[in-house]
């Protein structure tokens, strides 16, 4: 072997040293810095805060609420009648659907305005709603201060920090018409279809009548 | 011959065998490897989420000392603030001695406004897009209780119907859960006070409790969580609502963040009729507890055997 013909493999070493290993460098740098094309996700949409504020059902008739003004205007000179049945004169707008008592002054107290009317000539404050319904709903009344009906808020382990809040009757119930008339329902899953548990038997569907029609009969 | 010359002949065989790389050939061999590696690689850009290093050799949450999840914990607080700029902190409470949670719910009362299941979503950090819910709210011809034909695709107008009751329907937390069984790497458990939780860095994602769950109480991830950053609730649990991963489990854990510290979990209090009650089974004075001995309940599915501490009920 001579010295130029060894030279020169030595060159052709350096060649191969000097552009394939930067290449093939500069090809990996640019395949790493290359796939940034991300798939454009638009921004996810909030909640409306209105699904999940906390809220009692109590969903009131607006002739319903308090009534201002000075009662003894028109009290003062009207003898009131025990029986008096429907909502009158001033009241004419309250809708009065609490079953069969159908009474105003079954619960509102005879004489006082500001008071509702406990056994015989006593009072009961607005503010202890719940002693005028345990005269009638005396179980539900028992339940609730036992804490198993109705709303309750702050914690179930009393300690420091959990405020505990008990709702009264009158927070959930409207008092004149006390079933749920709650209507800030929120919206339906938006789920993929196939994921969602359709209403694949509706009510008019006939398997669901069957389904449902011979499980009612044998009641 | 002599031995010499075999010897000889051996070793001049060897030298002639022995196989030649020249520089040449070794260096466009590496140069085709180191690109076809990287051909191959390169998905991997284009994925949404790649675990860093510390994710890959995570032990499993039962193995983390206190050290260990203090630094984790740490990491993941900064990647948040990173990713949504909250200053979010991650807590980890423990079971209580002596508590075991129930849950009541009275159908009687439930109108079907899905306020919980969106309060939970709040809660919980879920993913907006794809939307996910922990709670299902079954709506149910009255007169029977018949899973075939309820729907929870109803349009809110057709809340609070007389016609029909509502059954909202999100995990059961068993007491002989089937989805921690089929775990084949024991990414799900449950704890103490009876809370099914799953460790979202150990889950692989290969949805057998999904698959396992009788309630169908189990979400899984097919792509990212998208949270809008505004709506991160930043009160955050490692085993409850932490962000999640693209490719894991979740499940409703009763708020656990929340219910560890004494309070009610979200979907309780946002309930606007109080059918949703929840308490500590085995405090006798307990509203869970009273309802349990005074009213008929039952559960959902008992002949599956899961029993079940998700109890409902028809009281008034």
């Amino acid at each position: 072997m001579g010295n130029s013909e060894k030279k020169a493999h030595f060159e052709k070493g350096e060649l191969w040293k000097k552009i394939v290993l930067p290449g093939t460098i500069i090809l990996l740098l640019i395949l790493v810095f290359w796939g940034d094309n991300k798939p454009d996700i638009p921004d996810p949409i909030s909640l409306n805060t209105q699904w999940y504020t906390p809220e009692t059902a109590r969903g009131e008739i607006l002739a319903n609420t308090v009534m201002p003004g000075n009662c003894f205007i028109c009290h003062s000179v009207q003898i009131p009648d025990p029986n008096t049945i429907r909502p009158q004169f001033a009241h004419i707008t309250v809708k009065l659907e609490h079953g069969v008592n159908d009474r105003c002054y079954n619960c509102h107290h005879l004489y006082d305005r500001d008071s509702l009317a406990g056994d015989g000539e006593k009072k009961i404050s607005f503010a202890t709603p719940e002693k005028l319904c345990a005269r009638c709903h005396g179980i539900i009344v028992r339940d609730w201060k036992e804490g198993t009906h109705g709303l309750r808020q702050g914690g179930w382990l009393v300690k420091e920090g959990n405020t505990p809040t008990n709702f009264t009757c009158t927070e959930c119930h409207d008092p004149h018409s006390p079933q749920f008339k709650y209507d800030m329902a929120a919206p339906a899953p938006s789920w993929p279809e196939k994921t969602l548990r359709k209403s694949r038997h509706s009510d008019d569907d006939p398997k669901s009548a069957y389904l449902t029609e011979s499980i009612q009969e044998r009641f | 011959m002599s031995t010499e010359d075999l010897k000889n002949q051996a070793t001049n065989k060897a030298d002639e065998q022995e196989p030649t790389i020249s520089r040449r050939y070794f260096l466009a061999g590496t140069a085709c490897l180191s690109v076809t590696t990287a051909i191959a690689l390169s998905p991997l850009l284009n994925a949404e989420e790649v675990p860093s290093g510390d994710d890959f050799i995570q032990k499993h949450y039962k193995e983390l000392s206190k050290e260990d999840k203090k630094e984790i914990f740490a990491k993941l607080e900064s990647n948040i603030n990173k990713q949504y700029g909250v200053a979010a902190t991650i807590s980890d409470p423990q079971p209580l001695e002596g508590v075991e949670f129930a849950y009541v719910l009275n159908l009687g009362r439930c109108i079907g406004c899905r306020k919980c299941v969106y309060a939970c979503m709040d809660e919980n950090n879920q993913s907006r897009s794809p939307q996910k819910q922990y709670i299902r709210v079954m709506k149910m011809k009255k007169g029977t209780i018949n899973l075939e034909t309820s729907s929870h695709d109803y349009p809110e107008k057709e809340a609070s119907s007389k016609d029909h009751f509502y059954m909202p329907v999100a995990c059961q937390q068993c007491r002989e859960p089937k989805c921690i069984e089929v775990c084949p790497v024991k990414a799900t458990w449950k704890e103490k006070d009876g809370i099914v939780v799953v460790d979202y860095n150990w889950c692989i994602g290969c949805r057998y409790c999904e698959a396992a769950c009788p309630y169908h109480a189990r979400r899984f991830n097919f792509a990212k969580p998208q949270v809008p950053a505004k709506d991160i609730n930043p009160d955050m649990g490692y085993l409850s609502n932490r962000p999640r991963y693209m490719g894991v489990m979740e499940k409703c854990t009763f708020c656990l963040h929340k219910t560890r510290r004494g309070e009610y979990p979200s979907c309780m209090e946002v309930c606007p009729t109080g059918s949703r009650k929840f308490g500590n089974i085995r405090d006798p004075e307990s509203e869970v507890r009273k309802i349990i001995e005074q009213e008929r309940v039952f559960v959902l599915k008992q002949e599956v055997g899961t029993l079940p501490k998700f109890y409902y009920t028809f009281a008034k």
